[in-house]
């Protein structure tokens, strides 16, 4: 059973009937003989469309660790994505590392940088959007200006496919079940992680910092971890999109990056793992098939999410739960 | 029976010019039931404050157990043993009551840096979190979100938290306060039930409340102790009187 809060988020709680566990088995694995049968019955675009949905799902859900388990904004996400994005290019193009390498590299710098701005978790609420907001900016900057560096606007191209122990991710389908196998386990290990003490930690901070630390708590150690731990998860995407895209420029580290991943959590469902991947399929399905007839997509987007704040405060899953509670009783 | 748990000697806390806590020293023992009494702005809850860790002394030494705690951080006393409710309910209305106590349960353990295992799974962990919630009557709302519990329930709450890591100095800031008579019974019975393991400090408005179930009784008045006695001196004590009444 999922229970709804105030600010519209799910929070998982205790039991769930026998018939109800069964719906939810049905529907796992119609979800998952679906994603597999994907490039099969959905086409060339189709599948490099859903390829897209699981990276950017996997920032969305980076970031809804933070936003969605303990009541944190962050705007610097996109950073970690990007600068993972820009040192996995960098050491493939010009340094010729192998794959293996540079991608453990972009993950570690990620995170690297995640350790750094990991201190932003000592202030709250709109300060530490602010915080974010401004490192965010430091990393698109230094995108943008370094150009002897990072190739400035146009950033670097010509990454290569990549190639993993000697087997070949050339393939758009190849690299399609390949994102998917990285995203399943990610997926796997978070659901763990916000099941677990440290998961129930997390929400005990969203919802009552203050009364924490009486309960023996150091609240800024734990959240430094949730930090340091979505920062990760960004670096993996980001390693994921920049062999997905072939190149990489100072809009990944944009604000615009950022906010669309957390809207994207918002709109599927914050505090959930399947609602950033269901609002990453909204956000990019609409932009994709509006954008191909309406120049003014944004608008669109933005009076769309208008009215899921407004009509369905919990995103998309949280109107399908709204749905089997009804339906329950 | 008689070694001191908590002694205060010469705290004091101020704010900007206002002396909340002036000067305040006492000696707690072993298994006491103690109660602060004072009118409002008497410096009660900001002496709480002082002893639990939210703030720090602006002067003056807080010894718990022997150990110098004048200094040490709000979560470290609750490792040491120091437990407490607050005035104003602070649990997790979002979460599950059995939630709010795995919690406290978890505060006082290394366990709650395990980022793999479920807590639903722990049968261990979740017996002590139900225990403790049956201890203060509230064993058919375990899954209950805590929102949905009256006021009264979620005092009783806030008891299953304070007593989760079995606290040898339990702090109690007005745990009666909002309640309707009746269940201002029911907690009283249920606060007259802990342990002797565990040392009371409790601040009190009800007087029958304080006086039914102290042993001794600290006065406190302009963040001032102005007596420290047995029940039956603060009844008859033209000061106490006068604080509480006016004078006449």
């Amino acid at each position: 059973m999922n229970t709804r809060s105030e600010t519209g988020m799910e929070t998982p709680t205790i039991a769930q009937p026998g018939a109800l566990r069964l719906g939810y088995a049905v529907a796992g694995i119609a979800l998952v003989v679906l994603l597999m049968a994907w490039p099969a019955i959905a086409g060339k675009f189709a599948t490099s469309l859903m390829t897209q949905i699981l990276i950017f799902g996997l920032l969305s859900l980076s970031a809804d660790l933070l936003l969605g388990h303990a009541g944190l904004f962050s705007l610097c996400h996109a950073a970690f994505f990007s600068v993972a994005a820009y040192t996995t290019a960098i050491l493939q193009v010009r340094y010729s590392v192998a794959t293996e390498a540079a991608a453990c590299l972009g993950i570690l710098a990620g995170t690297g940088l995640g350790l750094i701005f990991g201190l932003a978790v000592r202030t709250r609420g709109v300060y530490f959007i602010l915080v974010t907001l401004a490192l965010g900016y430091i990393v698109w900057g230094v995108g943008y200006r370094w150009s002897s560096f990072t190739g400035g606007d146009s950033g670097v191209t010509n990454v290569p496919s990549p190639t993993l122990f000697g087997f070949p991710l050339e393939d758009p389908t190849t690299y399609y079940y390949f994102v998917l196998c990285v995203v399943a386990a990610v997926a796997y290990g978070y659901g763990r992680v916000v099941r677990s003490p440290f998961g129930l930690t997390l929400r005990g901070i969203k919802y009552a910092e203050r009364r924490m630390h009486s309960l023996g708590f150091h609240p800024v150690k734990h959240l430094y971890c949730a930090f340091v731990l979505s920062a990760f998860l960004a670096s993996v995407a980001g390693v994921l999109y920049v062999y997905f895209n072939k190149f990489v420029n100072p809009v990944s580290a944009s604000l615009h990056n950022n906010v669309e991943a957390i809207l994207m959590a918002i709109l599927g469902g914050s505090g959930s793992i399947l609602g950033p991947f269901v609002g990453a399929a909204f956000v990019l399905g609409l932009r994709n098939w509006v954008s191909s007839f309406f120049e003014l997509y944004l608008t669109v987007m933005g009076i769309v999410f208008i009215a899921v704040v407004i009509w369905a405060p919990g995103g998309v899953s949280g109107l399908v739960q709204r749905l089997i509670n009804r339906l329950r009783s | 029976m008689s070694e001191t748990v908590l002694s205060l000697r010469g705290v004091h806390k101020s704010f900007g010019g206002i002396h909340a806590v002036d000067n305040v020293s006492f000696d707690v023992k072993a298994g006491e039931r103690r109660v602060v009494i004072g009118p409002n702005g008497a410096g009660k809850t900001s002496l709480f404050h002082c002893i639990s860790g939210t703030h720090t002394p602006t002067t003056g030494s807080i010894v718990f157990c022997g150990e110098p705690i004048t200094h040490m951080p709000e979560h470290k006393r609750t490792l040491l043993g120091i437990g407490r409710t607050f005035q104003i309910s602070s649990v997790c209305l979002e979460l599950s009551a059995l939630e709010n106590v795995l919690l406290a349960v978890l505060g006082v353990r290394a366990q709650k840096w395990d980022f793999w295992n479920s807590f639903h799974a722990d049968q261990g962990l979740q017996r002590q979190a139900e225990e403790k919630l049956v201890m203060v009557g509230l064993s058919t709302k375990l899954n209950r979100q805590v929102s949905d519990l009256s006021y009264g329930e979620r005092r009783q709450l806030e008891l299953a938290l304070a007593l989760s890591n079995d606290p040898q100095l339990l702090l109690l800031d007005e745990p009666c306060a909002g309640l309707s008579p009746a269940e201002r019974q029911r907690f009283f019975s249920l606060v007259k039930n802990v342990p002797r393991s565990v040392t009371l400090l409790m601040i009190e408005h009800d007087m029958d409340v304080a006086l039914g179930l102290a042993d001794r009784v600290t006065v406190l008045h302009r963040g001032q102790v102005i007596l420290d006695g047995t029940a039956d001196e603060v009844r008859v004590n033209e000061k106490v009187r006068e604080v509480y009444f006016g004078r006449v």
